[in-house]
Parts: structure tokens; sequence; C-alpha cells
């Protein structure tokens, strides 16, 4: 018997079709795997379930019930529970108080009955075999902890489908085990679970169908018995599309950074040599510890042992003392990381430079402007001039200044972390041409990207971690989708392992 | 036609008061203030502006609230100055009994200003106290410290009695110490215009060049407006943090030597009670925001102007006493914001009404909107 069904489901942000016609059920009872690439339309999706976002077309039916316009308290009183990859828990509250928050037992004077609830909580915990203590702040639990306590309350709340977006991210194996026959002994109790995960060896560990998604479209659905590792991967990356061609091989120059077994709480043991205007793109999924990588070798995250060097000397300590070796990163999340909102472009331009030459303080505006006109020229910024505010320009042309900012301090070693994040595609192009071209002029880049077509498109040398270690080091022709995204979620060796 | 002329006018004014619209505010005030001299019967002379520009509220509050800018800019707040003020002119008015020194009194000013910035600075920066919890402990401290010090200190170094620091009269240091930092004045072309408004005046120069043409200032700006894409650009952030609080040590320091000199002594018991609150409303009737990033430092100087200005107008109507004073400058200050915020809401409401037809007919016609 079927407890979800949703046919027909388009979606569009702004012309932009983001799901098409797609149809999705789960049967009663299982763990159902929703799977893709970012992007591909499954939080969409998810949130049209949820009654988060509203649908452009298509049905809804849960347990038979028609649901024409899901809204967020329609669907959880029906019995649909999401538990997001951020965890929704009170953490100033204890565990009882965030099992029945929002449907506390009260008395008849409107005081809580602490007592009861926490029996209450105790007696759930039990028949699950979770190990909390109801009374303990949120605030002190592991995250594994949170996650059990975030289905705990979705089952509390009576829920029979739950939504568990990527669930394991912040577990270690011995959390995850313990969460999986949580999972199959409430599974034989009768509820359903949508499980979204990106890491593939899992999937199969405690999944009993799919579905892929890939650019908003439904790819397969089918029981996983009768799939692989491969056959998904292959699913989720499509058929390789090439468009237009931005590489070329290039003459490389003498080493200016190593890494040498460095360390950190992230990763473990990494070892790295990049050679003048060459480009390295590092991959990995969330927790993989590619972009605390990227960070340490700008030392905005520290390292516990091992050694960086860039052009020759060794490199420690603050962000300043990394920049002074000619090191310059353009962080993730651009909105909170690179702009500093109420400033003009050219000052958001010159913040780093400003640092650099802080022993002369006076600044000289004709200079400035100068040396702003050829950056934008060059990096062909569009703006309404340089004293426009910074958040007037579109996410393209704002990373495209926060690219100058590095370029103007003349470093040599860019970091870019995700530098093509929330940039439409145009712009997209225009910075992998960028990249390729400054790479050309004798800079060397290193990018962070979940993007594989990326990294396929301007990188020499492709980088995949999986679980702080690096598993495999492609040379730019051994690159390709399948294989980065089979290393970057572990498939080989789950293949291998069965 | 007519809509292009009518631009032509309007654009720089609108955007002035977009920019600095705390030269309207002051303008305002202002005028309220020539109004109600008139309506005594006197006529408003040169002689009311320079009073304006000397007074306590000005010089004293006005310098000091300088640094506070600094420190708001940066996304902090300095509850201290106020004791920081009376302990500063108290280590001022004992330095010049025991050494009739001017050079030795201006310096142990900025000396004693500098040391208790650099305290609030250093717990909030680098010990990561919330400037909020830091500077409510050393506004208690800064003035005890000096109520205790009035006391145990000897008559012959106090120079007064046990609740006073004052200033050993009779020496040609003391009268030129009183004429530089209080009461004197130099004359232009009839005009009087006392010493210390000068040096306010400087000093607000000074840093609306820091804050404008210097890498520092461009600093400050960016670690209150983020401080985390600061840091990833290099910024020092904590230094830059500490920093604001000892420039404010220092513009302290110069208040004090004003504050003590203007009066030739000082009560550690009422002197400088609640100037910390006042200067933050100098600041922000000179429209520098709260939340930090945003604001000119020349508003500082109208801001502390509106302030003042503000009281001769309740002390020049005769049927006020002075104990409302402060309901009219609490009023005065929650309309000011009202209207700053409230203004572009209601623009934003009524304005898109009426943009909306005129967009359509730009889209029509392009050719219209151009040049």
């Amino acid at each position: 018997m079927r407890i979800l069904e949703m046919t027909g489901i388009s979606k569009s942000y702004d012309g932009n079709r983001v799901l098409n016609e797609v149809d999705f059920s789960v049967e009663k009872g299982e763990i159902h795997a929703l799977l893709g690439e970012n992007g591909a339309g499954k939080s969409t999706l998810l949130n049209i379930l949820a009654g988060v976002v509203p649908g452009d077309g298509g049905t809804v039916h849960f347990d038979g019930v028609p649901y024409p316009r899901p809204s967020i308290g329609e669907m959880e009183k029906a019995g649909v529970a999401f538990v997001h990859q951020e965890l929704n828990v009170v953490n100033d509250l204890t565990v009882s108080e965030n099992i029945f928050f929002n449907h506390e037992l009260t008395n008849s004077f409107g005081l809580l009955r602490r007592k009861e609830m926490i029996a209450e909580t105790r007696a759930l915990f039990q028949r699950l075999g979770v190990d909390i203590d109801p009374t303990r702040k949120v605030r002190e639990l592991k995250t594994s902890q949170k996650q059990l306590l975030e289905i705990c309350r979705a089952l509390h709340a009576r829920a029979t489908l739950m939504i568990l977006d990527e669930p394991t991210t912040a577990l270690g194996n011995d959390e995850i085990e313990h969460l999986f026959t949580i999972l199959r002994q409430l599974k034989s109790e009768g509820s359903s679970f949508i499980f979204v995960s990106h890491k593939i060896p899992e999937v199969f560990q405690i999944a009993d169908s799919y579905t892929v998604l890939r650019n908003g479209e439904l790819v397969r659905s089918g029981i996983l018995a009768e799939a692989t590792p491969f056959s998904i991967t292959s699913d989720m990356v499509g058929e390789q599309y090439a468009d237009e061609d931005v590489y070329r091989a290039r003459e490389l120059g003498p080493v200016v950074l190593e890494l040498d077994r460095v360390t950190s709480t992230a990763f473990r043991d990494v070892s790295l040599t990049v050679r003048q205007g060459e480009i390295v793109a590092l991959t990995g999924l969330a927790g993989s510890g590619a972009s605390e990588l990227m960070q340490a070798m700008f030392g905005a995250v520290p390292i516990h042992g091992g050694e960086i060097r860039a052009h020759g000397s060794r490199a420690s300590g603050s962000i300043h003392a990394f920049m002074r070796r000619g090191i310059g990163m353009l962080p993730t999340n651009r909105k909170e990381n690179s702009v500093v909102p109420d400033r003009t472009v050219l000052e958001n331009q010159y913040i780093a430079e400003h640092n650099l030459s802080a022993g002369h303080q006076w600044i000289h505006t004709k200079v400035e402007l100068e040396k702003y006109e050829k950056l934008k020229d060059a990096l062909n910024i569009r703006t309404q001039g340089p004293d426009a505010a910074i958040t007037s320009l579109s996410g393209g042309n704002q990373q495209k200044v926060f690219l100058a900012r590095w370029l103007n301090t003349d470093a040599d070693i860019l970091l870019l972390d995700n530098p093509t994040q929330g940039v439409d595609v145009g712009a997209k192009e225009e910075i992998y041409a960028l990249i390729l071209e400054l790479a050309t002029s004798g800079k060397t880049v290193v990018i962070n990207t979940l993007e594989i077509p990326e990294i396929q498109k301007v990188s020499d040398r492709c980088v995949v971690l999986y679980d702080g270690e690096v598993v495999a080091v492609l040379d730019h022709d051994q690159i390709n989708e399948h294989d980065v995204m089979g290393l970057s979620t572990n498939a080989v060796n789950a293949a291998r392992g069965a | 036609m007519e809509e292009k002329t009518r631009n032509k006018f309007w654009r720089p004014v609108q955007s002035l008061w977009r920019e600095h619209s705390y030269i309207f505010v002051f303008v305002v005030i202002l005028i309220v203030y020539v109004i109600t001299i008139e309506a005594n019967g006197k006529t408003f002379t040169s002689g009311h502006l320079s009073s304006i520009l000397s007074s306590q509220n000005t010089v004293v509050v006005g310098t000091m609230a300088i640094g506070m800018a600094l420190v708001i800019i940066t996304g902090q707040i300095d509850l201290s100055i106020g004791s920081a003020l009376v302990l500063c002119s108290g280590v001022t008015v004992v330095v010049f009994n025991l050494t009739d020194n001017i050079l030795l009194t201006v310096l142990a000013a900025l000396a004693s200003g500098l040391v208790l910035g650099a305290v609030n600075g250093v717990l909030v920066a680098y010990a990561k106290i919330p400037p909020f919890i830091v500077t409510l402990g050393t506004m208690l401290i800064y003035r005890s410290l000096a109520l205790w010090a009035v006391r145990e200190i000897p008559s012959s170094v106090s120079g007064s009695s046990s609740s006073q620091f004052a200033m050993e009269s009779g020496t040609r240091s003391y009268e030129w110490l009183r004429m530089g930092f209080g009461t004197g004045s130099l004359r232009i072309a009839g005009f009087a215009i006392p010493y210390v408004s000068i040096l306010f005046l400087l000093c607000v120069a000074l840093f609306v060049v820091i804050a404008g043409n210097t890498k520092y200032g461009k600093v400050v700006y960016a670690v209150g407006s983020n401080d985390k894409a600061a840091r990833l650009a290099g910024v020092n952030v904590q230094r830059i943090q500490a920093s604001v609080f000892m420039m404010t040590g220092l513009l302290v320091g110069v208040a004090s030597l004003i504050q003590a000199c203007k009066v030739g002594n000082i009560t550690p018991a009422s002197s400088g009670r609640s100037y910390e609150m006042y200067a933050i409303a100098a600041v922000v009737l000179g429209g520098i925001a709260m939340a930090g990033g945003r604001g000119n430092m020349a508003g500082v100087l109208f801001g502390a102007l509106s302030y003042s200005a503000i009281d001769f107008i309740i002390v020049s109507i005769p049927a006020l006493s002075a104990d409302i004073q402060d309901t009219f400058q609490g009023l005065v200050l929650i309309l000011v914001i009202l209207v700053q915020t409230a203004g572009p809401e209601l623009r934003e409401r009524f304005g898109s009404r009426r943009r909306r037809p005129r967009a359509d007919a730009g889209s029509a016609a392009p050719a219209s909107t151009s040049g």
C-alpha cells in the first residue's frame, strides 16, 4: 500500500524550471532513498511535500487523502515530519521539553505537568532503545543525539512518514549504526522514511527502494536489490554533456605550494604539491574536510600537525601571515564571508590590500581608482561605478569584485572555495574562463567545489577527499563525473565490498 | 521639461537628505531655537551660536562622542566614558597640583584616558567579554575609584574638600590652563571663538580624515559591517576592536582636560553623570547606525550641536524648568530616529503606488528616460 503518491509535480523559480512533472511515491513501511546531485531538485520536491513551498502543478496524496495545496500545518497533522539537516531543536530547553514542544501537557492552571512529560519521554526512549536523559539540556547533547531526539519528537507527534535530509553527515560510524538500528525497528512497526543521502554505501545498507532525480526530472525509480552503486551513480550524473571546452594544457612552473602531512580536526595526513600556473581542484562532500583543508591553506583554521610551505618557506600563524606569502582565498558563502555590505565596490575591492600596505595609512584615491578601472576591465565587472554599493551588484559580479580583492594584493596563489556558488550560468562560464586566464598568466589556483563539470572544465588535477582523507588524485584526462562521484561518495569501496 | 528641472533641484537635496540627514536635524532644531529667542523678544546673534559651540554638551560630551562613534561603528558600545571622564579629570587635577606644569598636566590627562580605554579594549577584544558588560563594570569601577580617591588623598593635593578635586589657583600655569582649555577665546574679526570649540572642531576634523582617508578608518567600518569578511581579508579584528576603545580613551583624556579647566574643579559624585548616554544620543542624532558599519564622523559634530541646542531651547523657555530638559531631549531623539526609520518605509509604501504607472510609461518610451 502506498502511503505517499506525488504525481506530475512541477516547480519554477523566476521562470527557471527546477522540477518537471516528477512522480514520486513511497510504500508504507519502507525506507525510500531520494538521490540526485546538488541542484537535481530533491530539496524542492521535499519542500513541496512538507508544505514549505507551494508547487506549480501536480497532485499530492498522503494516506489516500488528496492535498491540493499542502501547508506546513496540514502536512504535520497528516503525519509528515521533516528532519532537517540543520537540526531544529531548541538548545536551551530540556530533552523532554523539546519532545513536547508546542503541545505541552498542562494542568487546569496552565502550568506544565513536568513529571508526566518526563515519564512519557522516558517510556518513548526505552521503546526505541535511545539512551538520553530526558531532563538534560539539549545544548549538552551530541549531534547524533540531537538527530535521534528529532526523530523521537516526530514519532511522538504521530508522524508516519519521516523525511531524513542527510541524517548521517555529522555522525560517526557507530552512531550511524545505532541510527540505522532504530530506523529498521521503526520500519518494522510500520513507519515510512524518505532518506536523502549523498553516501551511496549507506543507501545500500539501509534503504529498500530508490528514486533518482536529475536536473529536475525523474530518471529512475525502483528497488535497490536490482540496482548497483555503478548504475545509480550513472543515473545521477547522466549522459556526459560536453559544452564549450575552455581547458587548455599549459606549461607548468616550479612547485610553489606544498602540504606535508597536514592534519587538523577535519582532515588527516594530507600531502600535496602544487606547481606554479597549475589549477588543482579539491572535491568532497560535506564532512569530507575539503573546505577545511582549503581554509587551513589560508590560515583561517588551525592545523595540528604537518607543515604548509609557500614559495619554499613555511607558512603559519595568522591569515595576515599567509597573505604575506602571496596567498589569497575567495571564501565559500559569499554573503557571509566576503561581502562587507555597508561599503562601496571600491572599498570592498581594497580591504585586503589595505591590510598588506597598512604601513602607509594615507589612501591615494587616484591610484586606487586607476587600479580599479584596470581590474574592472580585466575581469569584466559590471557596476554603476566604484562608489556603488556592493550589494547593488549581481552575485556573479560581486564574486568578480572579491576575486579582484586578491588580484589587487598581487597574490599569486589563489584559493577559490566554491567560486560559482549562487552565480548564474553565464557568469559561471565567465569565471571558468577567468580562472584559466589567470593560470596561463602564471597564477596558481586551487579550487574547492562539489560541481564535477566545473572540475572537468578547468582543473589539471583533481584531489578527492572522503572522510578527512585523500582517496584519489586524478589527472585532467582521468576526471569524469562518474568516477569522481563514485570516489567522493565511497561507492567504489561499497561495490568492492559487496 | 518641467520634471527635468525639478529633478535637477531635488536630486542633490534628496541625496543630501539620505546621506547627511543630521544636517537637516540640526537646521530644524536651530530654527526652533531662533523662533523661541525671537518669541522672547530678543534677537538671535552670533553669540548664541558661539555659546552652543562652547557649551559643556558640545565640547566635553561632543569630544567623547567622537570616540563613541568609532566604537559604535565597529558594532560595540562604551558605557564607561562618563565615569572615565571624572577619574581622568581627577588625575589631571592632582598632577597639576603636584607639578604646576602645563605639559605634564596635559600628558597626564591623555595618558590616564588611554590607560582606561585600553582596559576596556583588552577585556572586550582579547578576553571576549561583551562590550556592554565590560564597560558597565568599568563604569562602576572608574567612578568609585574617583570617589574613593578624593576622600583618601590629602586636601593639599586634591586641592579642596573631601568631595572635590580643585586646581590650585594663583600660578601662571593655572591661568594659562584655565584660559587655554577653559574660558578663553580667540578673537577674529569681531567674533569670539572659544579655544575649547577650536579644540573640539580640530578633533572632529582629525577623525573625519582618519575615518574617511586612512586605511585604518576603512577597516574600522569593515569590522562593524561584517567582521567575518574582514577577518578573511586579513584584518586583525581583535586589534581593531581594542584600538577604538583606546582612541575613545584618548578623547576622554582631552575631554577631561576641558572639564577640569573649564570649571577649575571636578566633583566625582555628580560630574559627568549620564555623559555616556548623552554621547550615544549625539552619535545617533549624527546619523550613525547603532548596528555598526554605517555613518559619517562629521555627523558627530552636528549631533553634538543638535543635542546642545535642544538644551538652550528649553532653558530659553521660562515656563519650563530645567528638570524637564531630559524629557525633551529624549523625545527629540526618538522623533528623529522615528523619522529616519519610518521615512523610507512610508516612501516605499506610498512611493511604489505612484511609481508603478510611471515605470510602465518609461518602458513604452525609453528615450524619455535617458539624458
